[in-house]
């Protein structure tokens, strides 16, 4: 069923490979799988290889849980693909990448308003 | 002071004797184990295909009774490779990362743990061993180990008599250097050591190292007892011999080696030498040469 209008065999006028989250899972209850595509693709669709994958939601031990395939991951970057900024972030944490910014500048964020209504309250 | 250094449960010697002691009873090691239903299916042979079979059937059996490692307790992870004290409060759960490199042996995978407080560390054995489950699962195992495992329910086991089945569950379940590994294997031992209920693990790969615990800790006469009470007088020099080689400063393994003793002699000197159960040995001794005598003479 590969015709010339096919889906599956679609070629794109620039665009590039990335490594982003694809949503999954059922209703309120949503499972990341961390993939590397096309960045034209559907955000669910078609994708060259997965990489991973991050459950949000905590388990009985009040962790989340998240598989990472390292070797594969040096790869597709070493292709030259680019990355999302939750998948930033998401490395960031994991210790592969240096910390985001956004994430230092997010926690700073947080601190400022949660110290300011107690600044504010109290005269 | 090489010659002296303590024997440890892989050398060649230590096996073998293990091994011996292990006995080879086809009847128990091939018994009807709980599988899909089949017909039976039956086989017309000769007197030589009969004794192939069996010759085949030894050499699997030999496979089947490999003995399980015996290692010491692991250490404890500790080890930090990052600190962000200024992530604190982001985040209300930690963060578990496992690398999923599928060339990578399960030891040397990282697994990394990020805190609440901004902490990145190596994630704990047990974290560790979960989280292999959950990606690599392995068959028998479980990513929350059973209940069945903690100590008020083992008691139930050990009534039912079902140390063998505990055990290879056990085996299953968990990793040879874990302390809960350790930990079920001594109590099904203490278990088995207290009740004299040697004979239930007597033809399995579970034996040797009953007898490498109960040796190394000097709990051995029931065992011994059991042994010439079965009339297994090789199995129970072979115990004396092992004894001697991991305890050499003691006063009957001196005498052994000076006198030389072999069989019965040797029971006799460690009987008086070492044992708290003195007097059943000798009553066991003693029923063992009447039995002799009169088989002997009839």
């Amino acid at each position: 069923c590969l015709l010339a209008g096919s889906r599956l065999l679609k070629g794109y006028r620039g665009g590039h490979v990335v490594i982003r989250f694809a949503l999954g899972g059922c209703t309120n209850r949503p499972f990341f799988r961390i993939v590397a595509a096309h960045s034209k693709r559907a955000r669910d669709g078609k994708y060259l290889e997965q990489l991973g994958c991050l459950d949000p939601l905590p388990n009985v031990y009040g962790e989340k849980v998240a598989g990472l395939n390292l070797e594969r991951l040096r790869y597709w970057l070493g292709c030259g693909a680019q990355l999302s900024r939750p998948a930033e972030k998401l490395l960031g944490l994991a210790g592969f990448l240096p910390l985001h910014p956004m994430t230092v500048t997010g926690a700073e964020r947080l601190r400022r308003r949660r110290a300011a209504p107690s600044a504010v309250d109290s005269p | 002071e090489g010659k002296t250094a303590k024997p440890s449960f892989t050398d060649e010697a230590v096996q073998n004797l293990l091994y011996k002691m292990t006995g080879l009873n086809l009847q128990k090691v091939f018994r009807p184990v709980k599988m899909e239903l089949k017909p039976p299916k039956y086989k017309l042979m000769t007197e030589a295909q009969l004794e192939e079979a069996t010759r085949k059937a030894i050499e699997e059996a030999k496979e089947k009774l490999a003995m399980p490692p015996v290692l010491k307790e692991r250490v404890p992870i500790d080890d930090v490779l990052a600190e962000d004290k200024f992530l604190e409060g982001t985040e209300s759960t930690k963060y578990v990362f496992t690398d999923l490199t599928y060339s990578v042996p399960h030891r040397e995978r990282f697994i990394v743990v990020r805190e609440t407080n901004g902490v990145l560390r190596k994630a704990t054995w047990e974290e560790r061993d979960r989280m292999i489950q959950i990606f690599f699962p392995k068959e028998g195992r479980r990513v929350i180990p059973p209940v069945v495992f903690k100590d008020e329910n083992l008691v139930t086991v050990f009534q039912q008599d079902r140390h063998e089945d505990i055990l290879n569950r056990c085996i299953a379940q968990f990793e040879p250097d874990s302390p809960d590994y350790i930990r079920v294997h001594h109590r099904t031992y203490d278990d088995i050591e207290k009740h004299g209920k040697y004979d239930l693990l007597r033809s399995t790969r579970h034996f040797g190292g009953m007898v490498w615990y109960l040796v190394n800790r000097k709990k051995a006469d029931g065992l011994l007892i059991d042994m010439i009470q079965r009339d297994l007088l090789g199995d129970a020099t072979s115990l004396i011999t092992l004894y001697h080689m991991l305890h050499p400063e003691c006063p009957s393994a001196k005498e052994a080696k000076e006198r030389n003793l072999q069989g019965v002699d040797l029971i006799k000197v460690f009987a008086k030498t070492e044992s708290q159960k003195e007097g059943y040995i000798q009553l066991a001794l003693q029923a063992y040469e009447e039995a002799m005598a009169a088989s002997t003479a009839s």
